[in-house]
């Protein structure tokens, strides 16, 4: 056909398009919009309709059928809350989901324990971390604290989720790292993708890439990781490029058991290059102590990096 | 810790606020714009590769979010006229009918796509509900891009008229 595309069918275009993280045609959009009342409002009709389908079942019904019952409703209709959708109504709710059959697995510092999921997908955990892990729903966990590495079996019906803080991370591919500290978390990915906050900030961190965002509303920020380095605490090998000091010697302490803290002086340093960890404490921490410039000094509750 | 966006936000003023009035902010452009500041600089927020679309985004949403607010009270006005009277609160809860309501809404817009065809219902839902790519959808089903995209366009056009009907009705 060769006649205009209706108002409603470029909204419809503009929409989809805009789903996707890395849209950025937004002047054009604008431009759109403000030409004719009638773009805005058509876009609006539309996006309050996208809005509320968050709250649609992921599964279809079954062909014949009449209105959905209740009962075949999944739990993510339920998330959706009566079609007013919102990350605050999501995050509700995940606070509220503290059931009897929740499984919380933690280890002390220095120790890594691999968890086998039922649907084949691996979760290694390293030291000094918690996560929780719902039986109702073998796709979901949560990282209340310190590093996991997810080894995710994809299953296109039921993406797996972790929640850290406030916020979702959806697998959209299989192998991701998190870690959870002091408000602080890190999203590292090695193969596949994930999507963090489907529901608000929707973004998407590919493999080699590496996501880091503060509770406090600091500015996140996405950038480069060498993706054979995502979970190298498994074997003790770990490489940064450019991370701050104190994040790296938090890793080596939940990886090693080793206490190390850092000066403030020194917190921020950045960190690059390949760091092996070793059974000798102290030469360990004296390798640490003169690749990032520092110096390593020894008391009752461990090390201590300062300038 | 914000001052980069604050900055940002700064430059891109007057393009921001036409943004703004090209959503229909009119009057309310000048607070919408505050209430943008507001939201990007003291929530936590997402990762910015791009600041620019981040806050277009960000402008965008506030936007969808004032129609949405602007579409739930004038649903209760109308509902609340006839029972009580016309109270101005609104209660953040939804009410027991409002629930089967959107129950029913829901089930409607579910019957509405299942009604497309399973590769066009499946199609959306790992588009919409599983935040998927095209491209993966393509590769997933075996279709080519431009399949997945009129697959998507009919989806949402078939949502739309459903839930026209369920207004009119």
């Amino acid at each position: 056909m060769t006649h205009e595309p209706t108002i409603e069918a470029t909204a419809i275009d503009w929409l989809i398009r805009q789903r996707d993280p890395a849209f950025a045609d937004w002047e054009r959009f604008s431009d759109w919009l403000g030409a004719d009342p009638a773009h805005a409002s058509a876009y609006h009709e539309l996006a309050l309709l996208d809005g509320d389908l968050e709250a649609l079942p992921v599964h279809p019904a079954p062909a014949n059928d009449a209105p959905a019952e209740p009962a075949r409703l999944s739990r993510r209709w339920w998330l959706g809350g009566a079609l007013a959708a919102s990350l605050a109504v999501v995050a509700g709710i995940g606070v509220l989901r503290q059931a009897p059959d929740t499984q919380r697995i933690e280890t002390a510092l220095g120790e890594t324990r691999t968890v086998a999921l039922a649907d084949g997908s691996r979760i290694a955990l390293n030291g000094g971390s918690a996560i929780l892990l719902d039986k109702a729903d073998p796709r979901r966990a949560t990282l209340e604290r310190g590093q996991a590495l997810f080894h995710v079996v994809h299953r296109d019906e039921a993406p797996f989720r972790v929640s850290v803080g406030a916020a979702q991370i959806v697998d959209v591919g299989t192998v991701f790292d998190v870690t959870r500290t002091d408000g602080r978390t890190i999203v590292a990915v090695s193969e596949g993708a994930v999507v963090y906050n489907p529901a608000s900030s929707n973004v998407r961190v590919d493999a080699g890439r590496r996501l880091a965002v503060d509770d406090s509303g600091g500015q996140a920020v996405v950038g480069p990781v060498s993706p054979a380095s995502v979970g190298g605490w498994q074997a003790g090998q770990l490489v940064y490029d450019g991370a701050p000091l104190s994040e790296v010697a938090a890793e080596i302490e939940r990886t090693t058991g080793v206490r190390i803290s850092t000066s403030p002086g020194a917190a921020a340093i950045p960190f690059r290059g390949a760091f092996q960890t070793s059974a000798d404490e102290a030469r360990m921490v004296e390798d640490l102590a003169a690749l990032s410039g520092t110096r390593a000094t020894r008391d009752t509750g461990g090390w201590t990096l300062s300038r | 810790m914000d001052q980069g966006m604050d900055a940002v936000l700064l430059a891109h003023r007057v393009q921001l606020m036409r943004f703004l009035e090209s959503h229909g902010a009119g009057d309310a452009a000048e607070d919408l714009f505050q209430e943008l500041w507001i939201r990007v600089t003291q929530r936590p927020t997402g990762p910015v590769g791009n600041p620019l679309a981040y806050l277009y985004r960000a402008a965008n949403n506030l936007m969808v979010d004032r129609y949405r607010a602007e579409r739930q009270a004038r649903q209760r006005d109308h509902a609340w006229s006839e029972v009580r009277g016309g109270l101005d609160e609104r209660a953040p809860i939804p009410t027991a009918e409002e629930v089967l309501i959107a129950r029913q809404e829901l089930g409607r817009l579910n019957a509405a796509l299942g009604a497309l065809g399973e590769r066009a219902a499946r199609c959306f839902r790992r588009f919409r509900l599983d935040g998927v790519p095209q491209k993966q959808i393509a590769a997933e089903l075996g279709v080519s891009l431009s399949t997945v995209e009129s697959d998507l366009r009919r989806a949402y056009a078939a949502l739309i008229a459903a839930r026209r009907q369920s207004d009119d009705a």
